[in-house]
Formats: C-alpha cells, sequence, structure tokens
C-alpha cells in the first residue's frame, strides 16, 4: 500500500526519453543500418536478432572484447596461487616425506596447478561475461515496447540510447528512416522515482542480515569464552553408553579400577609357547646351535627362506647378503648421520654365531634393525635362518660343493 | 546471406592441378628414391648399419603415417559430426589419404625384418630372447612374427579401404550432386571411427612401443593419435598456402578457414602436451622399475636435452605462440607454426624411435634427414598423382556454402 501512494506523488512527473527503436524486416536491411549508424558516429546504440548474424559485429564496429585478457590474466594468477600454495603445504609449513620425491616437486604439481588454472579462468570469464554484460538485468526500457517480442522471432531492431552524445530526436530518427527502416518509435525509459530502491525492501534486507548475525556471534561468543557445561549434543548416535572405559575408576571392585586383569595363569588361545629351543632358540641358558628339532629341513624351507628374505631382509642387507639393499643405498646417499649401515651376512662374528642367536636377533632386533618378532612367524624365521646359512656358505665355496645335478648349470 | 553464395567462385582452373600434378609427382618420387637411396647408402655397410638404417627408416616411415592417419581421422570426423565448416579443405585431406596403400608397400622391410626373426629394429623378433626373459614369456602370444604380419595387414586393409571408399565417393559427388552420397558417407563414419580408433591405438603399440617390448603404457596409442593430428592440420595449412600462392583455391578457402585449421592447430598441440604429461607423470610417480625404464633413458645422457626441447618446443612456446586469435588470423605467422609443429612432430617421433637405437646418445645424419625427405616425397607423390584429374575442392557438396558463409565472430 506505502509503495502505491509512494508512486502517486509521482504521477505528474515526466518519464525520460530512453532512445529510439527501428524495425527492420531482414538480416541485409538491418546490417546495411548497422553499417550506417556506425559511420555516423554512435556509441550507444544495439542490433537485436532473432538468432546470431555473421559478420554484425563487423558492420557495428564493436571493439574487439577485453574479455581473454581478463581471461588470460586470471588463468595465469590461478597457475601462481596454485604453485604458491602446494609449495606452503608441502615444503614450507608442513612438511611430508612422499616415497622420497622432493618436497617441492614440479610434475607432481602439475594436475593442481592445471586445475587452478582452468577454474580461476572460467569463473573469471563466466562472472566477467555477466559483468561486462551488467547481468542479470531485471528490466530494460525496451521491454515495455510490444512490437519488440519480435526480435525473439521474425524481425530484427536497432536500438539508439538518448544518452549518446550524437543523439538528436530528429535526426536520428531522420537517419534511420534513411537506413530503411519499417517502423521507428520512441521509447520512454522508467519515471525517476520507479528506478529508486523500494524503502520496505531495505528494511526487510537489513533485518534479514541482523538476525542472520545472531548465530554467528553466538559461535563467535563459544569459540572465546569457557563453560563448564557440556556441549550441544546435536545428534548422540551411541556416544554415551552404560560402560566402562580403560583407565578409569570404578566403585564395584576392591581395587577401585575399572580395568581387569586376566585370571592368574591365563594363557591366550595358541599362546601357549613351552619349547624354548623353536620359540627362543634357548637351550638351557645358552643358545641354540643348529635348528630345533621340530623343524623339518628340506628344499620347501629353503625355497620359504629364501623368499622371506627377499622380502624382509634383502631391502637392507641386499640380495646377496653383502648390505647393498636398496635401502641402504638411499641412506649412504642421504648421508643423515643417524643410519647405521646394515651387518654384512658374510663377517666373521656373524658367521659364528650359534642359530639361537641369529633367531633372536630377527625377533627382537639389534641397534638399528627393528624386531621383526611380531612380522614373520617363527616357523618363517628358522626358514631365513637356514638360507643365511646357504648364503654364508656360497660366499666361500668351490665347484666342489656343487650338487652333480646342479652342475649342469653353471655352465 | 546464404543465398549470396550459392554461385561457385572461381574459375575452373583454380581448383586444379592441371599439369602441376605430374611435375610434384615426378619430384616426389625423385625425393622418395634419393632420400631413402642416401639413408641407405650412408649406413648399410658400416658397423651396426643394418639396424641404424631400420631406426631411421621407422622414424620416417611413422611420421608419413602420421600425417595420412590424421587426414583419414579428419575426414571421417567431418562427416561424423556433418560438419560445414571443414567442407573447403576435406579434399585435401582425402587426397592425402591415398598414400596407404604405398605405405604398406613401404612397410614390407619393416615387415620383413620381423618374418626373417631378425632383432634388428624389434628386440621380439628375436624368439629366443622371448623364451628366456621373465617379463616377455608372456607376451608370446601377442609379439609373434605371425600374429604381427596379419595385425599390419588388418590396420592397413582397413585404413586403405576407408581412403578409397570416402575418397571415391566424395569425388563421384563432383559429377553428380546427390544428398545420398553424403548421408551414404555420414552412415559409414561412425563404424568407421570405431575401426581408426582400434587400429591407430595397436599401431602405435605393433610399430612403436614394442621396440621396446618390456615397457607398456596403455595411454601410448591415444599419444600417438595427438601427434597425427597435430601434423596433420600443421600440412593442411602449408598444403593450402602453397597452393593459394600457385594462385588455387584463392576464393574458396578465405582466412576463416586459416583461423579454424588454426584452432585445431592450437587444440591439439595442447592435447598432446596433456596426454604427453599424463603418461609421464604416472608412470614418474609409481616408480615403477619395468615402467620407468623406458623414461629413464629419455631423461638421461644426451636424451635428457630432446625431452626439455619437446617440452618447450612442442608444448611450451606453441601453446603461447598460437594462443592469440590474431596469430590464427595472419597466414605468414599461422604458416610459420605449422612448420614448426612439423618438425616437432618429427622430434617427437624421433625422441620416440631412435633411443631403441643408441639409448645413450641421440644420433642424427644423413640417415635421419634422408630417409626423412624420402618419405615426405612418398606423400608429395601420392597427393599428386591422386590429385591429377579431380577439384582440390568438394565443389557440389551441400555442405560447400555453408562452408564458404561462415565466419569466426
Amino acid at each position: 500500500m506505502s509503495s502505491d501512494t509512494h508512486n502517486d506523488m509521482h504521477a505528474n512527473e515526466t518519464a525520460p526519453t530512453y532512445g529510439v527503436l527501428a524495425e527492420f524486416d531482414d538480416v541485409n536491411g538491418v546490417i546495411a543500418a548497422a553499417r550506417k549508424v556506425r559511420d555516423a558516429g554512435y556509441r550507444k546504440w544495439d542490433c537485436h536478432t532473432p538468432f546470431p548474424i555473421h559478420g554484425l559485429d563487423d558492420a557495428m564496429g564493436i571493439r574487439p572484447t577485453r574479455l581473454p585478457w581478463l581471461t588470460l590474466g586470471m588463468g595465469l594468477a590461478g597457475v601462481a596461487c596454485a604453485l604458491l600454495l602446494q609449495w606452503w603445504t608441502n615444503a614450507y609449513d608442513y612438511k611430508l616425506n612422499i616415497s622420497g620425491k622432493p618436497f617441492f616437486s614440479l610434475p607432481a604439481n602439475i594436475p593442481v596447478t592445471f586445475e587452478l588454472g582452468v577454474l580461476f579462468a572460467a569463473f573469471t570469464t563466466f562472472f566477467a561475461v555477466l559483468g561486462l554484460n551488467r547481468l542479470p538485468m531485471l528490466f530494460h526500457p525496451l521491454l515495455t515496447v510490444s512490437r519488440f517480442g519480435r526480435a525473439t522471432n521474425d524481425k530484427f531492431f536497432i536500438s539508439i540510447e538518448a544518452k549518446d552524445p550524437k543523439f538528436n530526436a530528429s535526426a536520428t530518427i531522420a537517419l534511420l528512416q534513411a537506413a530503411g527502416a519499417g517502423h521507428i518509435e520512441t521509447v520512454m525509459g522508467p519515471k525517476p522515482s520507479a528506478t529508486k530502491f523500494p524503502g520496505w525492501l531495505v528494511i526487510a534486507a537489513s533485518s534479514v542480515f541482523a538476525f542472520g548475525l545472531i548465530p554467528l556471534s553466538l559461535a563467535a561468543k563459544a569459540r572465546f569464552s569457557t563453560s563448564s557445561k557440556p556441549r550441544i549434543h546435536i545428534v548422540p548416535d551411541m556416544d554415551n553408553q552404560p560402560k566402562s572405559r580403560a583407565q578409569t575408576a570404578n566403585a564395584l571392585f576392591a581395587d577401585g579400577r575399572a580395568s581387569r586383569l586376566p585370571v592368574e595363569g591365563t594363557i591366550a588361545m595358541g599362546d601357549l609357547q613351552e619349547d624354548v629351543a623353536f620359540y627362543q632358540g634357548k637351550q638351557g641358558d645358552a643358545w641354540l646351535k643348529g635348528f630345533p628339532a621340530q623343524l623339518t629341513i628340506s628344499d620347501a624351507l629353503m625355497d620359504r627362506g629364501q623368499q622371506r628374505f627377499g622380502v624382509y631382509c634383502a631391502p637392507c642387507h641386499g640380495v646377496s647378503g653383502l648390505s647393498d639393499g636398496t635401502v641402504a643405498q638411499r641412506a649412504e646417499k642421504l648421508a643423515e648421520g643417524t643410519w647405521v649401515a646394515p651387518t654384512k651376512v658374510t663377517e666373521p662374528h656373524v658367521i659364528v654365531q650359534p642359530e639361537g642367536q641369529l633367531f633372536n636377533t630377527i625377533t627382537h632386533g639389534i641397534r638399528n634393525m627393528p624386531a621383526y618378532g611380531a612380522q614373520i612367524p617363527p616357523q618363517d624365521r628358522w626358514a631365513i635362518i637356514l638360507y643365511l646359512r646357504a648364503l654364508q656358505k656360497s660366499h666361500e665355496t668351490g665347484v666342489s660343493d656343487v650338487p652333480a645335478r646342479a652342475l649342469p648349470q653353471l655352465n | 546471406m546464404i543465398a549470396q553464395h550459392t554461385e561457385t567462385p572461381g574459375s575452373a582452373n583454380d581448383v586444379h592441378l592441371g599439369c602441376a600434378a605430374s611435375k610434384l609427382r615426378n619430384v616426389g618420387a625423385l625425393l622418395a628414391v634419393i632420400g631413402i637411396g642416401v639413408a641407405a647408402f650412408v649406413t648399410l655397410g658400416a658397423e651396426n648399419g643394418v639396424r641404424h638404417f631400420m631406426h631411421a627408416y621407422l622414424l620416417a616411415f611413422s611420421y608419413a603415417l602420421s600425417i595420412t592417419l590424421g587426414a583419414l581421422f579428419f575426414v571421417l570426423l567431418h562427416h561424423l559430426v556433418r560438419a560445414g565448416w571443414s567442407t573447403t579443405v576435406r579434399r585435401i585431406a582425402e587426397l592425402l589419404t591415398a598414400a596407404f596403400p604405398v605405405l604398406f608397400i613401404l612397410f614390407l622391410p619393416i615387415l620383413g625384418s620381423v618374418m626373417a626373426g631378425k632383432p634388428v629394429l624389434f628386440p621380439w623378433a628375436d624368439v629366443q630372447l622371448m623364451h628366456d626373459d621373465h617379463l616377455l614369456h608372456k607376451k608370446i602370444a601377442y609379439l609373434n612374427a605371425n600374429f604381427f604380419a596379419v595385425r599390419a595387414a588388418i590396420y592397413f586393409g582397413l585404413w586403405t579401404l576407408l581412403a578409397v571408399y570416402f575418397r571415391k565417393k566424395s569425388i563421384a559427388q563432383d559429377a553428380a550432386p546427390s544428398a545420398e552420397l553424403s548421408l551414404s558417407m555420414q552412415r559409414v563414419s561412425a563404424p568407421g571411427m570405431i575401426a581408426f580408433a582400434l587400429t591407430t591405438t595397436f599401431a602405435a603399440f605393433d610399430f612403436i612401443m614394442s621396440l621396446t617390448p618390456t615397457w607398456f603404457s596403455t595411454i601410448f596409442g591415444i599419444y600417438f593419435f595427438a601427434g597425427c593430428l597435430v601434423s596433420f592440420f600443421a600440412t593442411a595449412i602449408l598444403l593450402m598456402v602453397s597452393l593459394q600462392a600457385s594462385g588455387r583455391l584463392t576464393a574458396y578457402v578465405t582466412i576463416e578457414r586459416f583461423h579454424d585449421l588454426g584452432k585445431f592447430l592450437f587444440a591439439f598441440t595442447f592435447f598432446w602436451g596433456y596426454i604427453a604429461f599424463s603418461q609421464f607423470m604416472l608412470i614418474w610417480y609409481a616408480n615403477i622399475p619395468e615402467e620407468t625404464e623406458w623414461f629413464l633413458h629419455r631423461l638421461n645422457h644426451g636424451w635428457a636435452y630432446a625431452s626439455l626441447a619437446l617440452l618447450f618446443g612442442h608444448f611450451i612456446i606453441p601453446f603461447v605462440g598460437l594462443m592469440s586469435r590474431h596469430a590464427k588470423r595472419n597466414r605468414k605467422v599461422l604458416t610459420f607454426w605449422a612448420g614448426y609443429m612439423l618438425l616437432m612432430h618429427w622430434l617427437d617421433l624421433y625422441w620416440l624411435v631412435m633411443p631403441a637405437y643408441d639409448a645413450e646418445t641421440p644420433v642424427f645424419g644423413a640417415a635421419e634427414l634422408g630417409s626423412t625427405i624420402g618419405f615426405v616425397g612418398v606423400l608429395i607423390a601420392c597427393f599428386a598423382h591422386a590429385g591429377r584429374n579431380v577439384s582440390l575442392v568438394a565443389a557440389n557438396d551441400p555442405m560447400l556454402s555453408e562452408s564458404l558463409s561462415l565466419q569466426n565472430q
């Protein structure tokens, strides 16, 4: 209601002239007319056609658009941002070693760089097209002309704005007539009061904005203050359960601890390791010499040992046991100081070690070598030792040790 | 607008090669004989000469094949998408595809080396090696001489068939205008495109990738295809420019068509870079020995320079150079880039083939130059021979007027 009275107050104000609109019947007509308008020196004018016309840009004398430069510039900015982002995150702020590759490594950075370059360029193009064309445009004075609807169907139009410095109502109309326009109409712009922003909308928008600040300010307050109350639990799921957690107190038991020890003497299934020779490599207090009695020495065990050695040992000790594994080589190259070179399996002090001691070394590790007990089952540890013995022997052997059946392969 | 252009512009003699056809054919044939002859003369007899000659020969053969395949793709694509703009330049591509049967004959020395069990080119031709090598013995079912010969026959058979079909129908339209001819070519183009994709991919695997039989890259076919298109569009631009310099086609091929060809040259230059990097990055990142071997040779010794030359010369520099609309609408500038990209495409194939001959040092000399000139001569001779009595433009194609009136805004 208030807006109605608002308009009534200005009922007698005059609408300004927007410009003139000329109608043409065909493509050739509008192109010829566009050339004439262009040559007459008009700047603020446009053509409206039902479909794109090749050559119309040229006939109108439209200057090349700045859009490609915007796209190129922002595309390059995207490339720069991507490189900076990756350098900052990977090589400066939080270094992560990914399979030994350099922290800042161009080949790995290219995909993100390419995508961000394309993203910046595409967004820029999209929004620049909207901006340069002043879109979205909710109202245009030409839409008040009923004939103008045919610009989307079968007629061609040229509109010249009154804002153009060369605009002169009678002269402009005469020019369009001379150019062959079928119908010419003067178009009125909106009344000045109609272009004002409606007051009620300002109030509504400000209110929505003010209400929108409330949750934000609550969040900001919570961020910088402390509270003894539990936080708001919106989705409880199974977060709160009536059970005892580890390392907490529980009055039910005499000692007040929630965590309970197993009954004394309990052994988990499969953990009964009575055979100290097989599970610890011991014979009484001394290291076991030779292999445990329950182990069957066979070609299959030797093959298994070779294969396990290749998986667990060769990366450091080398395939031939000469401490030239790829990890050792890489560590030598990096020369980082904390590295202790792996022992050669052919060292005399290794050769004289009883099998039980070697078993213990594999199980618990030694110096820099980690414990492999958790990874390699006892049977496989013995298989590795069996292969290790063969490896040691292979370094100081002659043809006399080669079995007759394998001799032909040597030649 | 369209109605203005239905009259055929120009006179009849500016769309024919005329007496220049036989002259061109003779020059091309002479280049072929001299070029390949020189290559054979300087290599055969020297130590390792047969291997050197065969690698240089394969390089030049791939160069000619890639341009011809690019032309076939262009013809197929034109009909597949019912294109209008390319009608005035399509005949040039149709004439280029006439080289397929001749290329098949020139392929016989390569096939012969494989059939004879001589690993002068492909190490897998050595049957004993295939049985002994752990990485290779499972590939025997694919990499063997007989199957290789069958595949090559299928590739060249299909290519020749497609090339002849589209050229015959298109030329028949010159004499008797008929929309039915266009429609039948459009119908064949879709299955033709599938056949093209499969044969080109596997031909790239067979002729080039299998030079290093332990190495494999599933994207290799597309990589080769990208090079085919780059070289074809560069060739088309150079052909247009030289035909127009002799006064032919001037009324048909306007700056708008050069602009369009330039856009494709630009697009496929970028496409090549995209594919080349995709191939490199996955292998580089995964760092698996049997895959990195191939790049390791190309990133060390003298080959590192060739790799860098490709990165900058085949991708970054032409990407910037061809980006602007003005570069594509200036005949002189576009001609420069077309010639430049043809050189770069040669470098690309050189980089693919020659490390198989010498992984330590890039060799370049009369063998490489001679055989390349020879195969360019073959292309010229085939083009001239196919174009001796036909119009250089598909004059009665229903899409011609559309092609003539199209403008780039």
